[in-house]
């Protein structure tokens, strides 16, 4: 029985997927790799894999599309590969359902943390959910549930109730990268005009309450133009 | 086509503010008994019309209009049309030689100045990209060269070497993907001349992950920040400003030398966000202090060639700078510290600036 994460590559560039192929394999996954969307549709189909890795720029169709209609039925975690500059790209893969980006060009180690961290995250919220009444732990920041207690160092911080609700939203999606969209949809509801610059002021009064440096990124990281990620380790 | 609309009214405003004023004086002149002058007063005025506004029309116009009121209202028989003077056809075929050959030099003028805009930005352009592929081929010379070597005689090679000639592709490789960025960053602004788009960006997020960049490629190098304390929010194509930090830290760790201390400061000046980088390094020579952002300090070093490659990057790096920063309507600065090192220093409206359009 072979019991390893198998992994499903979309990728057209030859040279990348057999780097990332060679990369995922000598880390214990087993991948399958299709090099144009209609392949991996039905490699999905067929195989049922833990993990897709997406490369957004397909030659016969749009990797949205695919990650589209994967979403419609499957909770299968997808990390999307995209260039620096297209913000825009990131955020709308993120909004249409991918768990997590990784920027090219990367490294073996960014990538297969990312694959790590995004496996935890989905097997963690499939078996116990939300963790209610649970309490959270990275680094040296804690927070407990049920008492709407943050604490840093263990030393507790006052938090407002905004303030609260964005850093135990990001704690319960802790790892994967939330854009301001979703973030604000969940901590206000419905977004209006100014709901971007309220999250960053949040935000910006978080970091401040956290004591962190800018550049240190200990807790929270932020992505600009696409929002912010709870380190997982 | 509003722009059209626009520049035709425009153009009729200068017409018209020009006859007022010539008919005025003329009135005037008239008034005083003098009547010889008006024909020249109404020559200028078409002279005039011809150099400010665009194409022949409005100076041939302005002539057929200025022939009729100087016949009309200022030469006998005063306040009447009569061509039968032989003073008043000349006065007329001379306004219109005026309206015509005016029209024709200034439109020539402009074409030229025009082509001239053009070529300089083409000869830009060229410049950019013949030190371009000049700096790409080192690089590429090494990874080449060394992952041949590896894969044809690797077994050859000790296991430190080989480590040394893989860290070798790894830097060079590493390099490459920053001239990359930046050559993007130029193309986000060419593309199609589009205006960038500007989004609110939190000043602290900004720094943030330009630090996190920075320390990620330089590890070993501290930078001292000195940020305002209040949240401050700039309009800006945040992935562009953070390439300007990023070059201006980075040309500080390359060409600082002797650099012990490097700052970044951020200060609110008037409705102005300054950037600071400064360090106690060596300085800029003054005779590259003026070209420096315009890749001229780039192409003299390449001409004296200095061996070390990742030094080439600081030409294209600072003219990205300016480029992103003019870009946004700021300005950007080098100078050398009075106690020593070099201060790059740049800023950026806080308001978004309204446009008349």
């Amino acid at each position: 029985m072979n019991n390893k994460y198998k992994i499903l590559l979309v990728e057209d560039e030859h040279n990348i997927s057999t780097l990332i192929m060679t990369m995922l394999e000598s880390s214990g996954y087993q991948v399958i790799q299709a090099g144009t969307c209609a392949l991996a549709k039905t490699l999905f189909v067929s195989h049922c894999p833990d993990l897709v890795l997406l490369d957004l720029g397909l030659p016969d169709m749009d990797g949205m599309t695919f990650l589209e209609d994967v979403r419609k039925d499957s909770l299968t975690p997808i990390i999307v590969l995209s260039a620096r500059t297209n913000e825009k790209d990131k955020v709308l893969a993120l909004d249409a359902g991918a768990n997590d980006y990784v920027t090219k060009p990367f490294g073996a180690a960014e990538l297969l943390a990312r694959i790590r961290s995004t496996l935890r995250n989905y097997s963690h919220s499939a078996e116990s959910g939300k963790l209610p009444g649970g309490k959270f732990m990275v680094q040296d920041l804690e927070i407990l549930y049920d008492a709407r207690q943050v604490f840093v160092k263990g030393k507790e911080i006052k938090l407002t109730q905004t303030e609260y609700n964005i850093v135990a939203l990001l704690s319960e999606h802790c790892g994967k990268m939330m854009t301001y969209s979703a973030i604000i949809k969940d901590v206000w509801g419905y977004p209006d005009e100014g709901s971007v610059k309220k999250l960053q002021v949040n935000m910006a009064n978080i970091r401040k309450k956290f004591g962190v440096k800018p550049g240190e990124a200990t807790y929270i990281t932020n992505e600009l133009g696409v929002g912010y990620r709870m380190n997982s380790d | 086509m509003k722009k059209k609309r626009h520049h035709i009214w425009k153009n009729i405003m200068i017409m018209a503010v020009v006859f007022l004023v010539a008919s005025g004086s003329s009135i005037i002149l008239q008034k005083t008994g003098v009547h010889e002058h008006i024909t020249a007063i109404f020559i200028f005025a078409v002279f005039l019309t011809s150099i400010l506004t665009d194409g022949y029309i409005y100076g041939i116009v302005s002539a057929l209009v200025g022939t009729l009121a100087v016949n009309y209202a200022y030469t006998y028989p005063f306040y009447a049309l009569d061509f039968r003077f032989q003073s008043n056809m000349i006065s007329a075929v001379v306004m219109m030689a005026i309206a015509v050959l005016t029209g024709m030099l200034t439109t020539q003028v402009k074409t030229h100045e025009a082509i001239k805009v053009e070529s300089e930005k083409e000869r830009m352009r060229a410049n950019l990209l013949r030190a371009v592929s000049h700096d790409i081929r080192t690089p590429l010379t090494t990874i080449y060269g060394a992952s041949t070597t590896l894969l044809e005689s690797g077994e050859n090679y000790t296991k430190e070497q080989r480590i040394k000639i893989l860290k070798g592709i790894q830097e060079d490789s590493d390099w490459l993907m920053r001239m990359v960025e930046n050559l993007l960053s130029i193309t986000r602004i060419d593309e199609g001349k589009i205006k960038i788009i500007k989004t609110p960006t939190v000043l602290d997020e900004l720094i943030d992950s330009v630090m996190v960049k920075f320390h990620k490629r330089y590890p070993q190098q501290e930078v001292y920040l000195d940020l305002p304390e209040d949240i401050i929010i700039i309009p800006m194509d945040a992935i562009l400003i953070e390439q300007v930090i990023f070059n201006l830290l980075e040309n500080a760790v390359l060409h600082a030398d002797g650099m012990t201390e490097l700052i970044l400061k951020v200060f609110v000046l008037g409705k102005q966000v300054v950037f600071e980088v400064s360090d106690n390094g060596c300085g800029i020579e003054k005779e590259r202090l003026n070209g420096i952002f315009n890749g001229s300090y780039h192409l003299f070093e390449g001409r004296t060639a200095s061996s070390d490659s990742k030094k080439h990057n600081s030409g294209i790096g600072l003219s990205v700078c300016q480029t992103i920063v003019k870009a946004h309507d700021g300005a950007i600065t080098a100078e050398n510290n009075p106690v020593g090192g070099a201060v790059f220093r740049f800023s950026l409206n806080i308001e978004e600036m309204k446009e008349s359009e």
